[in-house]
């Protein structure tokens, strides 16, 4: 503890330094405004959003969207270790269950279904939202547990803007930051560049093996826990962003973004492995292209926008081994490619104040082919394992919103989609709130919906286990709540909100093992899940230059299977689904005084169960955790340029703990970020 | 106004000072098995790349089944994918797929007395001697030869015809100097090692993917393919169980089931006069039948069949039900009568059995 005391100081001591320095200008966090009751968005009538402002999602450049989502939302993020595989569980159900789109197009991998948020870097994101379970039928079909939405906006510079970021972390972790701007009257441009690289070799006690001792006779004589470094867990995360918008000034908006990722990162080893890292070598490479084009054409009344996008992904999997002569031979051998053509109309009409009626058909064509596997055919030839497919997926919604007074709004959406040639019935979804208290801005929203989920590419035709034979899964949710927001410019701001839903999902997918010794997916779960959400979020200005933001979630969310029994013995009937927490929870806060800020986030998962009978073996549970990161800035302001400095601290009580059963995580870590925006000539 | 600042920042970090993820570590248990002579180790697959792998104890006597005891014993885990175990000499030798080692306990108190690591991918382990033993691989076309007694591995067989990726080897049986492999995945063959040159002399082909293999009171070799699956380059066909003769290495007799069948886990009684499969229901032939029986021994009530063995001493058989595969499978005990005498909850998966 003493030598975490000890880097804790030498964290603070150069701003501590720096404090002296009495040029700097301050910069006060403005309290934020409460939203007045009558100006709620039509488009957001009864639905349940979570918005990501930026100082969550520009922390820090070393942040990937899942760090955001596990410390800001009630989202399960389950994590197979640093820079690793992060998934969610949205609302109790699982990762496929989540639609995440990017600028409008949708970016979960057809094959899988899910989304690695942990190749998002939050730098990226200008603009990012939850929406809950019933809402995400407003953007997309399929969200049984919700979906992400995340977008890139204008930059809104006026001239040449350069920002640079250098991040130096524990484990020789490097992150560098570019960002240049230009912007004028119509046009803005930004290009983007993220690098990251670490061998990410943190030491941690192994508690799941131990190291014999021998002696002579090879008798064990003593064993130990060892102390391990996170082996073959290296990573290298190139990402690219350019971005061009026009506006004419005159109710047009063009925009460009183009999002290139080059990741390669090594898959480590399991705790319980007891080989030798430099004889395997395990891998994944990536390289995406994502690009949209869009323009918007607006008008007092009506809006019209079209989207075009492509994305490209090639994915590389390769597990070698030394042979012992120092050549590394290839175990398993797979490449997937899928290519994704995009196209989205849609229209805003209003009528009054009163009415907004909007209509989207959005496609995505995906062609598909997964190289799975190289093998021997018994006459001698070579083939190879895998499948090559083409879907087509429409999704069209037809929307009327109406506020007859300024108290209440009601809102009904109805949605069709088409997977290949499966179509779904008719997706409704209906949404009221209403205005309980102006005083308070108590406002109360319902939503009920229908929702249905496709089979994923892999699901249905992966190399060995593909089943064609599989039906889409179906559900239905609702939720109530109720919000409240006061407060007084400039004083204070304190709003919450308090959400439970319920949702019942039928013919759940999921992947078992067969005899034949490969998995195969079936239609095998009824799930119930339902709970309670609350948020908080406050927002107090101690004196003229010291205030307060502070923000808090909290979930409850049962996640119970409710299917039929397998066999005579299933006891996972009316159990929670396995690594689903109950219970979770998140606390930031933030501390600012003139240009120091201080922050400290908070985050906690109930236990896990990693079976689907909830048995707590003694190999078997994942205990619950807290986890605490904290981090201290302070900005500087010279004529030439404005400069950052931070340093931040992560896992601050140094938890041993896991998110996956096997896959140890970093204990304590340090950070330290210097950011450089030159003024470019401006005062 | 910076001391406020600070003080605020160290008043809400000792509020915040909470430390509290629980563990339980270093917890041994003191096991002695040795006065029931009957004994019958279950090894739970666990999930893939999850670590869950356990070991389970069950005393066919006094009807008593304990669970994770390589855990218990040795406060630690088994690993990821326990695959096999047999017994040599007190003590037993445990093969953990995906952790790449073989760990040898003993069979008594469960603990720890050594372990074979730098293995590629280890599926089934067989000895020759006190000080030589096989141990066939997946994704690996070498059958890895080590000195258990040294727990060091000495050399290696290369399989022909067979690259690392599509590499398979299984279980392994002895008829004098020879050791007979079947070669299960994308493979459609029986390998014949000579024991005194460690290299492979001789092959038979058979179905597409032969799982397992036994050898009976005749010493004919007994193997069960699984037939491949729809839509793989490497065919797909009606599995078949093969009888084969050891001293020639000719297929005697070819039994087909039906396209679509998936029979697996080809056991023997202790007389090693009858044989047992999984298809399904539970089968069972007399080693010298010329044709399948028309009934099951056990037929099929619902429940997922994973593995299969018959004790050597009572011929009870135990058939596992791995349920979702996600939680403790069940063990059903049968007499050869055919009744139910227990059943018990084990680990994740147990898949392979290991008689004391």
């Amino acid at each position: 503890m003493k030598k975490y005391c000890v880097i804790l100081i030498f964290l603070l001591l150069p701003s501590l330094v720096l404090a002296q320095n009495k040029k700097t200008k301050h910069r006060v966090i403005p309290i934020r405004e409460v939203t007045v009751y009558g100006v709620r968005p039509m488009k957001e009538i009864g639905a349940q959003i979570t918005k990501f402002d930026s100082l969550a999602l520009k922390e820090n450049i070393a942040l990937s969207m899942a760090d955001v989502l596990s410390f800001n939302s009630a989202i399960f993020v389950k994590n197979y270790g640093r820079a690793t595989l992060s998934t969610v569980a949205f609302r109790g159900t699982s990762p496929s269950h989540t639609q995440v789109s990017w600028n409008g197009m949708k970016i979960n991998n057809p094959m899988l279904g899910m989304t690695d948020f942990s190749t998002i870097p939050s730098y990226f994101i200008d603009d990012a939202s939850l929406l809950h379970g019933t809402s995400s039928v407003n953007e997309t079909g399929g969200g049984l547990g919700g979906s992400v939405k995340l977008s890139t906006t204008p930059a809104e510079a006026e001239g040449f803007g350069l920002q640079y970021v250098q991040g130096i972390g524990s484990f020789k972790t490097f992150d560098e930051f570019l960002r240049l701007t230009y912007g004028n009257d119509n046009w803005q441009t930004s290009t983007r560049v993220v690098y990251s690289s670490s061998p990410n070799d943190y030491k941690y006690r192994n508690h799941d093996k131990k190291e014999n001792i021998y002696d002579e006779d090879m008798n064990i004589i003593d064993q130990y826990y060892p102390i391990e470094r996170n082996r073959s867990g290296s990573f290298k995360d190139f990402h690219f962003l350019q971005e061009v918008y026009y506006n004419t000034n005159k109710g047009d908006r063009f925009g460009f973004n183009a999002w290139y990722i080059n990741s390669n990162r090594e898959l480590a080893m399991l705790t319980v492995d007891h080989g030798e890292d430099t004889d395997f070598d395990n891998r994944q490479r990536e390289e995406t292209f994502r690009s949209v084009i869009s323009w918007n054409h607006l008008r007092s009344n009506w809006k019209l926008g079209a989207k075009a996008g492509y994305i490209h992904t090639w994915l590389a999997y390769d597990y070698k081994r030394d042979l012992g002569n120092g050549i590394m031979a290839e175990m398993t051998r797979s490449r997937s490619r899928v290519n994704t053509f995009y196209g989205q109309a849609e229209s805003e009409y209003y009528i009054g104040n009163k009415w907004l009626f909007t209509a989207s058909l959005t496609a995505h064509q995906h062609f598909v082919e997964s190289r799975d596997k190289n093998i021997i055919k018994q006459d001698g030839g070579n083939a190879i394992v895998g499948y090559r497919k083409a879907r087509t997926e429409l999704t069209g919604a037809m929307s009327a919103k109406w506020r007859p007074t300024d108290r209440l709004g009601l809102s009904v959406v109805l949605r069709e989609e088409m997977f290949g040639d499966k179509w779904t019935p008719l997706i409704p979804a209906f949404f009221i709130d209403g205005v309980i208290s102006k005083k308070a801005n108590l406002v109360a929203k319902a939503s009920i919906s229908r929702n249905y989920r496709f089979p994923t590419l892999n699901d249905l035709y992966f190399l060995p286990g593909g089943n064609p034979d599989l039906r889409k899964e179906s559900g239905w949710s609702y939720d109530a709540g109720l919000s409240f927001a006061v407060g007084k410019a400039g004083v204070y701001s304190l709003s919450g909100s308090a959400t439970w839903f319920e949702s019942f999902i039928k013919d759940w997918i999921i992947w078992l093992p067969t005899t034949k010794g490969f998995f195969s997916p079936d239609n095998i779960k009824d799930v119930h899940a339902y709970g309670v959400e609350l948020k908080t979020d406050l927002d107090l200005a101690l004196t003229q230059e010291l205030t307060l933001g502070l923000n808090g979630t909290f979930s409850w969310t049962p996640s119970i299977n409710k299917g039929e029994p397998r066999t005579p013995a299933d006891q996972s009937v009316g159990k929670q689904l396995p690594y689903v927490p109950k219970y979770s929870s998140t606390v930031t806060g933030r501390l600012s005084w003139r240009k120091w800020s201080f922050l400290y986030k908070w985050c906690y998962y109930s236990e896990r169960f990693t079976m689907s009978s909830n048995d707590i073996s003694l190999t078997g549970k994942l205990p619950p955790y807290f986890m605490s990161n904290i981090s201290i800035e302070k900005g500087l302001s010279f004529k030439w340029a404005d400069i950052s400095l931070k340093g931040a601290i992560n896992n601050l009580f140094n938890e041993e703990y896991l998110s996956v059963l096997s896959r140890p995580m970093p204990g304590i870590n340090f950070e330290f970020f210097i950011g450089i925006t030159p003024k470019w000539g401006k005062k | 106004m910076t001391s406020t600042f600070f003080r605020l920042i160290l008043t809400s970090l000792i509020l915040l000072f909470t430390s509290c993820m629980e563990w339980e570590y270093g917890l041994e248990e003191v096991f002695d098995t040795s006065a029931s002579g009957e004994g019958l180790f279950i090894c739970n697959e666990g999930n893939f790349q999850y670590g869950n792998a356990t070991l389970s104890y069950y005393d066919p006597t006094t009807k008593s089944v304990q669970n994770e005891v390589f855990y218990r014993a040795n406060g630690m885990k088994l690993g990821d994918v326990a695959q096999s175990m047999i017994i040599r000499n007190g003590i037993g030798w445990v093969v953990v797929n995906n952790s790449h080692v073989v760990f040898a306990i003993d069979i008594n108190t469960f603990k720890e007395v050594g372990r074979i690591t730098n293995l590629t991918s280890p599926r089934y382990i067989h000895f020759l001697s006190d000080e030589k033993a096989y141990i066939t691989q997946i994704w690996d076309n070498r059958i890895f030869i080590v000195n258990p007694k040294r727990y060091e591995i000495t050399g290696y067989i290369e399989v022909p015809n067979m690259t690392m990726e599509s590499g398979s080897t299984e279980q392994m049986v002895q008829y004098g100097k020879y050791v007979y492999v079947n070669c299960w995945s994308y493979q459609n063959r029986i390998i014949k090692i000579d024991t005194e040159t460690d290299k492979v002399v001789d092959e038979l082909t058979v179905g597409i993917q032969p799982t397992s293999l036994v050898m009976d009171c005749n010493n004919k070799l007994w193997t069960v393919t699984d037939g491949g699956y729809e839509g793989s380059p490497y065919g797909h066909e009606a599995p078949s169980l093969y009888r084969i003769d050891a001293e020639t290495f000719t297929i005697e007799k070819q039994f087909k089931f039906d396209f679509g069948d998936w029979p697996s886990e080809v056991q023997l009684n202790g007389t090693k006069d009858k044989i047992y499969w999984l298809n399904d229901d539970v089968w069972e032939m007399d080693v010298t039948a010329d044709r399948v029986p028309v009934r099951p021994f056990l037929p099929y009530n619902g429940t997922l069949y994973y593995g299969l063995t018959v004790c050597p001493r009572t011929g009870d058989v135990y058939i596992a039900d791995a349920i979702d595969y996600v939680q403790q499978g069940m063990i059903y005990r049968y007499s050869k009568e055919r009744k139910l005498i227990d059943s018990f909850y084990v680990g994740i998966i147990p898949g392979a059995f290991c008689w004391k």
